[in-house]
């Protein structure tokens, strides 16, 4: 029984131990540094960060640099400037892919994504920075040329009406994040942020292991009202607050309704789509903002592809169901209770 | 026979859960988790010296579970439970090496096994790490309310020698 | 006789043990938290934070969840729980926190609130 006895008398030094070791807390593993590009291309600064060597993430800037040459509206030499210019055209594999994806979007939205838009966007100023108000009867001119169903797409070859213009920007930088977390899948990386201007992918986890942490800006303010936390996700935002101007005390911002050649107001400040596809998240982001909370809460239900996040602008946050484990709010929207928009 | 033992141990359960529910009804001292007089332990301490660790076992279960939805708090079964069961283990180590006159000492190893194994539940449960900060003050508040209980015990357990 | 342990053996072993903890403890009360974000919990899950330094006004907000609810008083600098539904209302009693690393506690609601290093722990803001 001597051997007992020592054995307890031992037990406050063994105690002790654990204590001290729970002080200690323990250091990771030394993480190597992130490989990162920084570039402006598609009217927006770019910027790619990826645990990998960086002839990877060179490629990776020099495919934006290629899809903006093919995407851009103002460039004479891209493919979509010469489709605007003559009417017809055959399109490369990119382009014809994303028109195409582009297309089911807009049909899928009910048009609240028209990618033949541009003429209105243009008309209020919001492609030269030069604002103005349309006169009711000009938009109603224009809106004649707003139709994305009469887009005549056979294989590569499309055609559009006279006066039409097609501009895939409320999707290209979505489709560059999916073809860039691509790239970057095939070249074995595990761990990647893409922020190509606000439209995140968060392209696995963070080298120890957790989710990458994605804030949704916040629409009033400088901050970000709340935290994601991503793996394998594209999110991406669409807000009043990106471009606007003001007149009269009223605010006028770059995302039109199709419907009335209008800024879009349906209650909505932001929404954020998040979902595995960039290209998705992108079109939807725009489309549901045109659409407000409650045709996009349907839309919601009624896919199986991407979840959202809602500010109103009485300042209400709303998140789909799925987003219930992985959303919290920050800073001054802490106190602010959110509502979760469920399958009922 | 069998029907005295069970007398015995219904009688047991029911002080051990009457004074669980009293000690239930006086509001925390310390804004601590997990500190509390531990009062009940009391039945388990003399049960365990007088009676044998079987008969104890099962008083002890009784009161938990009984306690538990007696006070509406079944989320609380799980934490004394936890709790509840490392204290028993390692009474019924030390019960060969304990004379009645050092009840308190069994006690007192009693209530520290007992936070031990609540905070590990509870760590558990709310899958927050930091709430191992709190064992030092638990176990300080171990050692002094199971002397306390322990001395109590062990007056009883002295009184009912030889008469369950 | 010989197979009980001494009374002496007991006394110092508890001895030992209460100076260790209360050392212990102490310690540990002077600790400081990594940073001044409050991160509540419940059941686990994060589900707020706020970062203490930034807060100019004061507020409140509930966390409700089906074990209960927990009204949460914000104050620049600190947080603390003003109200709870829950039986031991050691939450509520805990009072303010500020910079300790010991959390708030409501283990009747699994509710956490503790202080976590900055909000640079986001990687990019979507917008």
């Amino acid at each position: 029984m001597k051997r007992k006895n020592a054995a307890i008398r031992y037990l406050p030094v063994i105690l002790l131990l654990i204590f001290l070791l729970t002080g200690c807390t323990a250091s990771g593993p030394a993480q190597s540094l992130p490989a990162e590009r920084t570039t402006f291309a598609m009217d927006t600064l770019m910027e790619l960060k990826a645990y990998c060597g960086d002839d990877v993430l060179d490629r990776c800037v020099e495919r934006i640099a290629e899809l903006e040459k093919i995407f851009s509206v103002t460039d004479p030499e891209s493919e979509i400037y010469s489709l605007n210019d003559t009417g017809t055209s055959v399109l490369g594999n990119d382009a014809s892919i994303l028109l195409k994806e582009a297309l089911s979007l807009c049909e899928r939205t009910g048009g609240a994504l028209d990618i033949s838009i541009y003429p209105v966007v243009r008309a209020w100023g919001f492609t030269t920075g030069e604002y103005r108000i349309p006169a009711k009867e000009e938009l109603a001119e224009l809106r004649k040329r707003v139709d994305y169903s009469k887009v005549e797409m056979n294989g590569s070859s499309v055609s559009i009406p006279d006066g039409m213009m097609i501009d895939l920007g409320s999707v290209a930088k979505g489709y560059c994040s999916d073809c860039l977390a691509e790239m970057l899948k095939e070249a074995g990386v595990k761990s990647a942020l893409l922020n190509l201007g606000g439209n995140i992918y968060a392209l696995g986890t963070k080298p120890d292991g957790t989710k990458w942490n994605i804030g949704i800006q916040d629409p009033n303010g400088s901050g970000y009202l709340g935290v994601l936390k991503a793996s394998d996700l594209a999110v991406i935002t669409s807000g009043g607050y990106e471009r606007y101007f003001e007149e009269n005390g009223k605010v006028y911002w770059h995302i039109m309704d199709p419907a009335t050649g209008e800024p879009a107001s349906s209650g909505l400040i932001s929404v954020s789509v998040i979902g595995s596809r960039g290209v998705v998240c992108d079109g939807l982001s725009t489309a549901l903002f045109v659409m407000g909370l409650d045709r996009a809460a349907q839309m919601w239900r009624d896919s199986e592809d991407f979840e959202a996040v809602f500010v109103t602008d009485t300042g209400s946050i709303y998140i789909t169901e799925g987003l219930k484990d992985d959303f919290h709010t920050a800073g001054a929207y802490a106190s602010e209770e959110i509502q979760v928009i469920t399958h009922e | 026979m069998k029907r005295n033992r069970l007398t015995r141990g219904a009688l047991l359960t029911a002080a051990a859960l009457t004074i669980f529910l009293v000690e239930m009804m006086i509001p925390p001292i310390v804004p601590i988790p997990g500190v509390k007089l531990g009062l009940a332990n009391i039945i388990t301490l003399v049960a365990m010296m007088l009676i044998g660790p079987v008969d104890t076992l099962l008083i002890l279960l009784a009161r938990i579970l009984l306690g538990g939805m007696f006070s509406g708090q079944i989320m609380s079964i799980l934490y004394s439970f936890s709790g509840g069961i490392l204290c028993y283990l390692t009474m019924l180590l030390l019960r060969k090496h304990i004379a009645l006159s050092q009840i308190w000492a069994m006690s007192i190893v009693g209530a520290i096994a007992h936070n031990i194994g609540q905070i590990a539940m509870a760590i558990l449960v709310t899958r927050t790490w930091e709430l191992i900060l709190y064992l030092p003050v638990l176990m300080v508040s171990g050692i002094l309310t199971g002397l306390f209980t322990g001395l109590a015990a062990q007056a009883a357990a002295v009184k009912l020698k030889g008469k369950l | 006789m010989n197979k009980t342990i001494r009374t002496r053996t007991w006394i110092l072993l508890f001895a030992v043990l209460l100076m260790a903890s209360l050392a212990m403890t102490a310690w540990i009360m002077r600790r400081k938290a990594p940073g001044t974000t409050a991160c509540i919990y419940s059941d686990g899950v994060l589900i707020r934070t706020v970062d203490l330094n930034s807060v100019t006004e004061s507020f409140e907000f509930s966390v409700i969840s089906e074990r209960g609810e927990n009204r949460i008083r914000v104050e620049p600098g600190r947080i603390c729980v003003v109200d709870a539904d829950c039986r031991d209302q050691i939450c509520v009693k805990k009072g303010w926190l500020s910079e300790s690393a010991t959390p708030i506690v409501c283990l009747p609601h699994r509710l956490v609130i503790r202080l976590e290093a900055g909000s640079a722990d986001v990687d990019a803001v979507s917008r």
